[in-house]
């Protein structure tokens, strides 16, 4: 099998294994994820690239019991809320004795997602700590 | 800039119509609007048509049946936006002088799209949309933010539906004129939790057409002219600017901007008809509008203030909710239907003495934007 990102330059080879690659604009602060190829906000051009937190708060969630593209139901999803300021969507684990609730705290694991053919698509959720 | 009103308005049936084709829809929603007009097909000098799922010269295709040809017809998408970017272009094309009089249409065949039975699937590079983001997802996760900064509980979320269901049972042209209650509205299958069936709207055919005209022409055709006293489209903003997603900034700004060119306050309304594609989604929409304060939707809704017989009816027609939602074709029914109102030919569901009256439609959605566009249109009489 053949191992693809969901979308190219999203991960990055970090200290503690593979983080999320984003940017951060160097002139207002704004962090990018996946990075911007110059800020969005303050059409900046200076940006830096950076390593994403593994920890973020669960901001909002749902538990779909209907298909989306790549998955069957149930699934869970939500934004996650980053240190950096951003909110990430992902899909979440769930886990039977740790209900889901606003503010609680999350990390991201890289991980298959979806396979077609011969290809695996790699990207990222998030599981309750 | 030129006074502009509407003298007609027309919806064709709206359904799981499978067995029509979307020009027949559209035939049948330009059709009713010229004669509801008391124009002569032929008075017509620009056209726009719209539609989301294999849009192909629609107004052409549509125009044709009732004897309009060479004329300037225009197709133009904004997805459920699509209807009130058509009316605001004939607006534009008629306040600055271009044309006298004109046709805008919305139409849209769910059933024969490649749609059909399915979510609307993501881009390539839609990012969020391959990680599992839909639209009822979104607006799961809006649902449960509500819940969490504002106290909303799923009762409320159903009541929004039972409101427009029963708004719904006395319009003749809803898909579902059907009365259910909160606890029917809460054990329907569950599609995104907290969301079940029947908080969502159904896809569906239909099509809807709005003739709009400059003052002076108007007095050619009526004496109950309806002015269009604003007219303002709006795309979205990044998602990472927005505040929370209890909020569309878009919406709220597109609001400021119509109160604005209308010369009215939000206290001056008397009915509006708004994007409920989901019954969460309505409350976000009361504060974006402040037809209430921040944080106080819930409130208003359970006052029943937003019901017919109450201060400020929201979606007396049904909603999308109970009318369906032919994704093109709702932006130039709501407005259709604000006019309705406000010449008191609404039927069973008029609302009383109504003169001042707002049409939203809220359209797409776009990795890394907070949705795709909003429209406004403020009448008065």
């Amino acid at each position: 099998m053949q191992k693809i990102p969901v979308k190219d330059g999203i991960f990055v080879e970090g200290p503690d294994g593979v983080a999320l690659a984003a940017n951060r604009c160097k002139s207002c602060g704004r962090f990018y994820f996946p990075k911007s190829k110059f800020c969005l906000d303050c059409m900046g051009n200076n940006l830096e690239d950076i390593t994403l937190s593994k920890q973020g708060k669960l901001y909002s969630f749902t538990v779909a019991q209907m298909p989306s593209t790549h998955f069957k139901p149930p699934y869970a999803a939500g934004f996650v809320a980053m240190p950096e300021g951003l909110k990430i969507f992902a899909p979440l684990d769930i886990i039977a004795d740790k209900p889901f609730r606003v503010g609680m705290e999350m990390e991201v694991y890289t991980d298959t997602l979806w396979t077609e053919g011969e290809r695996e698509y790699v990207g990222y959720r998030f599981k309750a700590l | 800039m030129r006074e502009v009103c509407i003298i007609g308005v027309g919806q064709s049936t709206f359904g799981k119509l499978s067995e029509r084709t979307a020009a027949d829809l559209g035939c049948e929603a330009v059709s009713e609007a010229i004669t509801n007009a008391g124009i002569k097909p032929r008075d017509i000098q620009v056209a726009y048509g719209c539609r989301m799922y294999d849009a192909m010269t629609t107004a052409q295709s549509i125009l044709k049946s009732v004897g309009v040809t060479a004329i300037e017809m225009i197709n133009v998408e904004n997805a459920c936006a699509s209807g009130a970017t058509a009316l605001r272009c004939l607006w534009k094309d008629i306040a600055f002088g271009l044309y006298d009089l004109g046709i805008a249409v919305g139409v849209e065949s769910m059933t024969t799209s490649p749609v059909a039975g399915k979510l609307i699937p993501p881009q390539k590079d839609d990012l969020d949309g391959h990680m599992g983001l839909t639209m009822p997802t979104y607006f799961a996760q809006i649902a449960r933010r509500l819940m969490e900064t504002h106290g909303a509980t799923v009762e409320d979320f159903a009541t929004v539906s039972v409101k427009n269901h029963h708004h719904g049972c006395l319009n003749p042209r809803a898909q579902y004129q059907k009365e259910f209650t909160v606890e029917e509205i809460l054990k329907s299958r569950m599609i995104s939790d907290p969301i079940t069936l029947l908080q969502c709207c159904p896809n569906t055919d239909g099509a809807a057409a709005v003739v709009m005209c400059s003052r002076s022409c108007a007095k050619k055709y009526t004496t109950k002219p309806v002015k269009v006293a604003a007219s303002i489209l709006l795309s979205a903003d990044y998602f990472f600017k927005k505040a929370d997603l209890t909020s569309f900034t878009m919406g709220k700004n597109a609001t400021r901007m119509a109160y604005e060119m209308a010369g009215i306050g939000p206290e001056d309304l008397d009915l509006i008809e708004l994007h409920d594609a989901f019954a969460c989604e309505e409350l976000v929409h009361y504060e974006d509008m402040r037809i209430c304060k921040p944080g106080e939707s819930i409130p208003l809704l359970r006052s029943g203030a937003t019901a017919l017989g109450g201060k400020i009816p929201v979606n007396p027609s049904g909603g999308l909710l109970s009318l369906g939602h032919p994704l093109a074709a709702s932006g130039t029914r709501v407005v259709g239907e604000v006019a309705l109102h406000l010449r008191g030919q609404a039927g069973k569901r008029q609302v009383p003495n109504a003169r001042v009256g707002m049409a939203h439609m809220l359209g797409g959605m776009e990795s890394g934007l907070e949705a795709g566009a909003v429209g406004i249109h403020i009448l008065t009489v």
